[in-house]
């Protein structure tokens, strides 16, 4: 028992698994025996907006491979903590893979340094989850990109940051955006922006309007994306009270509202 | 030197007295299931005593600190790892005290070239209902017990006994809310230490045990010790389950 003691003095939960053999290193395939016959199922559409309270999360709940579409119930917004929402596109496995590492990673780390690990510390663990699934992605395979969407109860806001395959980050002002709807509807967040004013004055009321009719025009341009009619997305905001689901009711009102 | 099962014998009760006697005068940790999660409860100086160990799972020991330590590192180690390569619903009190923690304490104990644990630890489990919740009491020699709805850690044996009787009292009906959980794991906090540590009272008997004695010696106590407290909330929606009591939630309950 002292052993595992010395191992890990700084809750490094990457450390703790490699120490045990448990953390799976993506195998780098010589290009020769590559197999592209490999359909991974892939998760579409996620956006993440600011509003008053805090930021908003809203996916749609389609799994794709190739052509089929495999889920029409998946899950594509799932808290880390209590403060961060994670909102994945691409490569689902690997996504589910990395989400739950990064859950361990953060509760392993405040329980055993019995402080909270900071939001710059999270971010660079988002960073280098995603540097560790570099030669998968290489590959043509495993590569997803996340929207991390946390509360900063310091400087009492909410923020939102997004990430290459790579794992370089990049904050956003207003909104965020992954998955392959998400290019076709890029200029509707810049026309809302422009017409209607800032997400981050929104109430939240507001912010599920905009964010459901980007849904439901991200469905209409790209294949992949389930948008609002059949299942109801998901949406989850983070605020300084933590996280809240938004419940079932209030987004069935909005979508009734939008389809006037 | 040919060593004898005699010595054996000799050596493992010198080192039972030397625990025991280090124990003796430990802060012991009441732990009870209420209605809405579960509670421990211990008094403490400076440093904490009352550690989250997984979603479901907290920890709190009287002893020596390092051990404690040691132990605290080790359970929360095996759960993580548990958690992350199966699932959360896989990280259970027997696996972690039954599996992971109880023998290494024993092996500890039983070489006797090696210093043994110096502790007393109590596990606690919520589960859906009252009833489902589970502690685990750990001994220096790796010994654990299990059992529903209360549990005490403290300096002798006796004088768990003792807390045992405040935690679950004859009459009690169901599950308590926290303020009652509060109150009797605060008043068999102080049964608990007034027994193992005042000679007299062990041959007075209980029912000298008075309400008047009971708030003198927590009064007395509570110069230099403060009240520590946490839950494991059954209903919150929160990720993290546990959370140490704040300042207001514990004050009703201490004597005026």
């Amino acid at each position: 028992m002292g052993e595992q003691l010395s191992a890990n003095h700084s809750g490094d939960f990457m450390a703790l698994l490699r120490a045990h053999g448990l953390w799976r290193e993506p195998e780098v395939i010589p290009a020769e025996r590559v197999v592209p016959a490999v359909q991974e199922v892939h998760g579409t559409t996620v956006i993440a907006l600011k509003y008053r309270d805090g930021v908003l999360n809203v996916g749609d709940r389609r799994a794709t491979s190739a052509n089929a579409i495999m889920y029409d119930r998946a899950e594509k917004i799932l808290p880390l903590d209590d403060y961060t929402l994670i909102a994945i596109a691409g490569s689902y496995a690997r996504a589910m893979e990395i989400v739950r590492y990064l859950q361990h990673s953060f509760k392993y780390y405040a329980r055993t340094q019995l402080q909270e690990m900071s939001l710059e510390g999270k971010l660079a663990e988002v960073s280098r989850a995603l540097a560790g699934n570099l030669s998968m992605a290489l590959q043509g395979i495993g590569l997803f990109i996340p929207v991390v969407s946390a509360y900063d109860l310091e400087r009492g806001e909410g923020r939102i940051f997004f990430y290459d395959g790579m794992g370089a980050r990049f904050e956003s002002v207003e909104f965020g955006a992954a998955g392959s709807g998400s290019e076709r509807i890029r200029g509707v967040f810049d026309y809302i922006l422009k017409t209607k004013g800032p997400f981050h004055e929104m109430t939240l009321e507001d912010a599920l309007r905009e964010s459901l009719l980007l849904l439901d025009i991200a469905a209409d341009l790209d294949s992949a994306t389930a948008g609002i009619e059949k299942v109801l997305p998901v949406a989850r905001a983070v605020t300084s009270e933590g996280i809240m689901d938004i419940p079932e009711e209030m987004l069935s009102d909005i979508r009734a509202s939008l389809r006037r | 030197m040919v060593y004898t099962p005699y010595d054996f014998n000799e050596s493992v009760r010198h080192r039972t007295e030397y625990i025991e006697e280090r124990l003796r005068d430990g802060s012991p940790v009441a732990g009870i299931s209420y209605d809405g999660g579960v509670l421990l409860l211990t008094l403490r100086r400076t440093q904490r005593k009352i550690f989250e160990v997984y979603d479901r799972l907290m920890f709190a020991g009287l002893g020596n600190q390092s051990d404690l330590e040691i132990i605290r590192v080790g359970a929360i180690d095996f759960a993580h790892q548990e958690g992350y390569a199966r699932s959360p619903d896989d990280v259970t009190i027997q696996r972690v005290v039954g599996f992971a923690i109880s023998p290494g304490i024993k092996r500890a104990f039983g070489d006797v070239l090696n210093a043994p644990f110096v502790v007393r630890a109590l596990f606690a489990e919520m589960g859906r209902k009252p009833e489902e919740d589970l502690f685990y009491t750990l001994n220096y020699d790796g010994e654990f017990v299990s059992l529903s709805w209360a549990a005490a850690v403290a300096g002798t044996p006796e004088a768990e006994e003792q807390m045992m009787r405040q935690l679950v009292p004859e009459d009690a009906e169901g599950a308590a809310d926290l303020h009652t959980a509060l109150r009797r794991a605060l008043r068999a906090w102080a049964i608990g230490r007034l027994w193992a540590t005042d000679m007299h009272l062990q041959e007075e008997g209980a029912e000298s045990l008075t309400e008047e004695r009971i708030e003198t010696f927590l009064r007395e106590q509570l110069q230099d010790l403060q009240v520590e407290a946490a839950i494991l909330d059954r209903f919150t929606k929160r990720e993290r389950k546990f959370r140490l009591l704040k300042e207001d939630e514990i004050r009703p309950i201490l004597p005026e």
